[in-house]
Formats: structure tokens, sequence, C-alpha cells
């Protein structure tokens, strides 16, 4: 169990920095989700806590103590990968085991620990398979054993479910937080996926091109994003932005946003409502995301899945001012009045 | 049909390579009045050559010395072969670059060029007629550490980064993790290194004038050009000519299937 924290790290592949001035601190047993696109720097500020990547300036701790020197082996850190890293020529058990035996623990406490592993993540029946005899998800768990059966002080998880199918990211999604809760253990957790990242995140850290964009609890980001790259990022379907007037919200410095859910279909006549056509219709079963022009505007409103209006059809909007985000002409957002 | 016919061509072919290797395992067995024939089955078999091959030549210690080198080198060249191409393949420090470019420049350098200076140092270190001038130049091998490291590029960044966090040092991986892993191209490596260091004549010839130190192809060259084998002594040098070659054809059986792999080309699976 411990704290982490970053404090002005930075780092730099030759002449390019792909990670600026980063400061995080992470409460004991915290379950953080670094978050971003390909090259926002957030796999890199993993591997520099993990001490995979040498720090180019700033300072790494772990439990209070500075590691930004130490080796990987020295930090009591371990680390769950995208595609697995299973040595595929030892056995699953073997794989589980062999961090243990190279820290000479007791080969009887080895194995009650190895047990423990397999019985909570319900390998029991594959302990004595190679990793290619396994299943991705199966692979995955064997993986999360490796990490647990070491008791970390910090749990790295990168990108773990990105090599798996949808419907097993979900439950293996379901399973790290279960786990995550039970053991207490302080986690960082990497991923590009913003729904994996607000389901399981105690607290958010969005990255853009190596910078932080906002840190914060998951609803906290999405009601109040505090830029718009945020806001565009966090939401699916993503945040309409709309420069201009349209309907009852006035034209604004910058652009300003509304959530596709805050947009309502009304009927014809209602005060300010705004007519739009539906150019594109997503189904989804229980919704349907409307694609629609209105005027040079385009908007995409969620609507219940049953009363989806045809393509080429025309609808009427009510935006709700209240709901608004305003975004200043560099993208911050402009603090709302409630 | 046409199945069949492609066998018989493939076997024809098979039986150009294996026919004249046969007939000369065969002859050794002759006595000399047959030698001439093309039969594969001696009328009247015979270890005569095999003998006299042996009182006339030190050919048990020739042999043990070949062993010997043979295998110091090839051990050599996959033991510092293996840990040069994990540092030019997997570790990031200054000069990689240059020596990377170095070592394939190493391979455009004749062998033949270097032979008169590499001899002149062993004159100057004192090593003509030791073990060392036939080992110490060759426990380096640009071509293995080329095709080990371009092996070593494969290998998942992700499975070092685990068997660090695991606690492994450097070593450690390379012989651990990649060792289990590279079964294929070390095979590949091992044999090319262990069949040049078998045949090799000429570097023997310039170092090593002592008997008792002398390689076996080097005893068998100057057995056959000193004269040594006899009169209608050609059944005595294809004798001394098997015995050099069985070492490495059941070498070859042992290794081949991860030869063939390693031919083939590999990825990691799994």
């Amino acid at each position: 169990m411990a704290t982490v924290s970053f404090e002005g790290v930075r780092k730099d592949f030759g002449p390019t920095t792909v990670v600026h001035d980063f400061d995080l601190q992470v409460a004991d047993g915290e379950l953080v989700v670094l978050v971003g696109g390909s090259g926002s720097g957030k796999s890199t500020t993993l591997r520099m806590l993990a001490g995979l990547e040498d720090v180019s300036a700033g300072v790494v701790r772990i439990g209070g103590r500075d590691v930004t020197a130490l080796p990987p082996r020295d930090r009591d850190v371990a680390m769950v990968f995208q595609d697995y890293a299973l040595y595929p020529h030892l056995t699953a058990r073997d794989n589980i085991a062999l961090g243990l035996r190279l820290r000479k623990i007791p080969p009887a406490e080895i194995d009650r620990r190895v047990g423990w592993a397999a019985d909570v993540l319900g390998l029991g029946a594959l302990m004595d398979r190679k990793p290619k005899q396994l299943s991705g998800g199966q692979r995955q768990r064997v993986a999360m054993g490796r990490a647990m059966v070491r008791e970390p002080a910090v749990f790295l998880f990168d990108e773990p479910l990105s090599n798996l199918d949808a419907q097993l990211r979900g439950q293996m999604r379901g399973e790290i937080a279960r786990l995550q809760r039970r053991l207490g253990t302080t986690t960082l957790y990497v991923t590009h996926d913003q729904v994996e990242a607000m389901t399981l995140a105690d607290r958010l850290v969005i990255l853009d091109g190596g910078r932080v964009q906002q840190i914060g609890a998951p609803l906290q980001v999405y009601q109040r994003p505090a830029n718009r790259f945020v806001a565009g990022f966090i939401g699916t379907p993503p945040m309409n932005f709309i420069e201009g007037a349209l309907g009852p919200i006035a034209a604004g410095v910058g652009a300003w946003g509304i959530r596709p859910e805050d947009v309502t279909l009304v009927a014809a006549g209602t005060p300010d409502a705004v007519t739009a056509e539906v150019a594109l219709v997503e189904l989804l079963g229980a919704q349907a995301h409307l694609h629609l022009d209105a005027g040079q505007h385009r908007l995409i409103v969620v609507v219940p899945g049953g009363a989806a209006p045809g393509k080429g059809a025309v609808v009427h909007l009510h935006l709700d001012p209240a709901r608004v985000h305003r975004f200043d002409a560099a993208g911050n957002a402009v603090p709302r009045a409630d | 049909m046409r199945r069949a016919l492609l066998y018989a061509l493939l076997a024809m072919a098979a039986a150009t390579f294996i026919y004249p290797f046969l007939w000369m395992a065969a002859t050794t067995f002759k006595p000399a009045t047959e030698v001439g024939t093309l039969s594969l089955i001696p009328d009247h078999p015979t270890f005569e050559n095999y003998r006299v091959m042996w009182s006339r030549a030190r050919v048990g210690r020739a042999l043990l010395n070949s062993l010997l080198v043979a295998t110091v080198n090839t051990t050599a060249v996959l033991v510092f072969g293996s840990i040069t191409a994990y540092a030019l393949a997997r570790l990031s420090f200054p000069g990689r670059g240059l020596l990377l470019g170095a070592s394939l420049a190493a391979l455009l350098v004749p062998g033949q060029l270097t032979l008169i200076p590499t001899y002149a140092l062993m004159v100057q270190l004192g090593w003509v007629d030791t073990y060392a001038a036939l080992i110490v130049p060759y426990l380096f091998n640009v071509t293995g550490i080329l095709i080990l490291r371009q092996f070593f590029l494969q290998v998942p960044r992700s499975l070092i980064d685990a068997a660090r966090l695991d606690g492994m040092g450097e070593l450690r991986i390379i012989f651990t993790v990649f060792w289990p892993l590279a079964g294929p191209p070390l095979a590949m490596v091992g044999l090319f290194v262990f069949m040049g260091s078998w045949n090799e004549v000429l570097w023997p010839l310039l170092v090593i004038r002592e008997e008792g130190l002398m390689t076996l192809p080097q005893l068998l060259t100057v057995f056959r050009m000193g004269g040594a084998a006899g009169p209608g002594g050609l059944a005595v040098q294809l004798a001394a000519a098997m015995v050099l070659v069985v070492p490495v054809v059941v070498a070859y059986l042992f290794l081949q299937r991860w030869f063939i792999e390693s031919m083939t080309g590999t990825g990691l699976k799994g």
C-alpha cells in the first residue's frame, strides 16, 4: 500500500518532449486512470513510474520514497501489459511464481500465494498450461495473477483489455474493478478507451500532447470539462460544438457545446425550437443516435430507439440553455453560474 | 501419375547427392582390389583401411583437438554473440548505431585479407603452436551476432519489461527468457560455427606445426599431401574423410528440426 506522486516530471525523446511538467498525487488505495489518445504520453508516464523509462526531469515517489533513479525491480510495482507479456516457454503456474522465486520467497509461501491467485482468478484447471494453450482472456488473468502474487505497493495496467473482444472486455473490466477494491492496492491504469476510464476510475487524468488537460472524478470531468479537448474526448457520442447562435443560445467569444442528451425532440411550434433535418440514423437498440443538419450546424442527438424518426425527416429541437458549456477563444471552459 | 513422376524426379535428385557419400562410406570398407568399382556393397568387407589410417597418423588425438576447438568456439560464439546481439538489439547506448555499422562492415572484409595480420599477431603473442591460436580468433562471429540480433528484435518489448519488473538482470533475461525462445536461430548459428570450425584447414596449417595439436582436417591434409596414406591409399584417405564427416552428420541429424524451422523463418507464437 502506498501513495504515488509525480513532481514536475518531464520526458524527452531526443529533442522531442513527450511528457511536460507532469504533477499528480495518488492516494493510498486509489485507482487513477490515465486516459488520452495515442501520443498523449499516458503510457510513457506509466513506464516512468515503473522504471522502464528514464525520467528527464522531476521526481517520482512511491510511498514517499524517491524512486526516480531506482531500477524497476527495486520499486515494488507490478505491471500488466496489453499483450500479456507471459513467458511463452513457462506454464501459467511458473509464469505467476517466477517473480517470487527471483525474490527468494520461501517455496511454501510461493505455493500459498500462487494457489490464492489461481482461486481468485478462477485459473485452477489452467495452471499447468502454457500461454499458447490459453485464450486471450485466460492469458490476461495469468498476467494479473503474476502481478497480484507480488503483493506490490502499486499496480500498473497498460491498456490491459485492448487485445480482448468487446464482450470479454466488459467482463474483465468488472473483474479488475472488483479485484482492485478487494485488494485495496494503489493502481494506475492507462487506456485510450473513455468508457473503460469512466467506469473504473476513482479519478481521471486526461492527457493530450503530453500535457495534463484535467484531473478529477469521472462525473466531475463529464459535467465540468476544463476545456474543449476534454469536453470532446469524454462522452459518447461526443459533445456537439457550435460556433455562432442557434435557437435560444446566443453566440459567445469562442465555440459553445451541448451534450447530445441535453438536446430533446419537441413538437413543431414550441417556442425557441430549432428545426433540423435527419441526415443519418444510428440504431443501437435501446437508443438511436440522430445526426442532424440545422442550417450550417451539425448536431448529434440521442433518442429512444423505438421513437427514432427516419432519415430525411424534419425534427424540432429544444436546446437547454442551462446545460450549455461555453469556451473562450483559447478553448478553455468559461465557468457556469450554477 | 503426375505425383509419381514428381517423386521419381525428387528421388533421382536425392540419389545424385547421396550416392557419392554412400560410395565413399562403402569404399572405406573395401580391400584395395575393389576400390575402383562403383558397387555400394563390398564383396570382402574389411576394417583394414581404418587400421592403416589409425596406425600412420594420430587420428584419435586430432579428433579430440577438433572436438575441443569446435566446441569451445561454438559455445563462445553463442554466449558472447547472444550478449552482443542483445545489446545491439535491445539496449540503447551511445555509439550503438556505429557498432552495428562496424559489424556489418566487418562482413565485407574477406577472411583471407586478415589472415596474415592475425598470424603476425599470433606470432607476437607467442601463441603459435598453442590452442589459443585456434580458439581466441574465433570467439566472436559477426554473422552469428547479426542473425541473433535479428531474432532478438522480434521479441516483444513487453517481455523484457515484464522480466525486469520480475527482478531479472540483463544477463538473466538473455539466458532464461531469450534463449528458450531462440532455439532455431541458436541451432542454426551453432551448426554453422561448429561446421566452419570443424572443417577449417587453412588457419590451423598456418599456426600449428606440432602434430599433437593438429585438428583432424589439418592432420588429414598433411597425411594426404605427405603421402603417408601409402600406395593405393585412396581407400585409406576416404576412411580418414569419413572420420571427419561423421560428427557433422550426426550433429546435423540432432539439430535438423530446429535448423529447418529456422531456415523457413519463424516468429514467436502465442
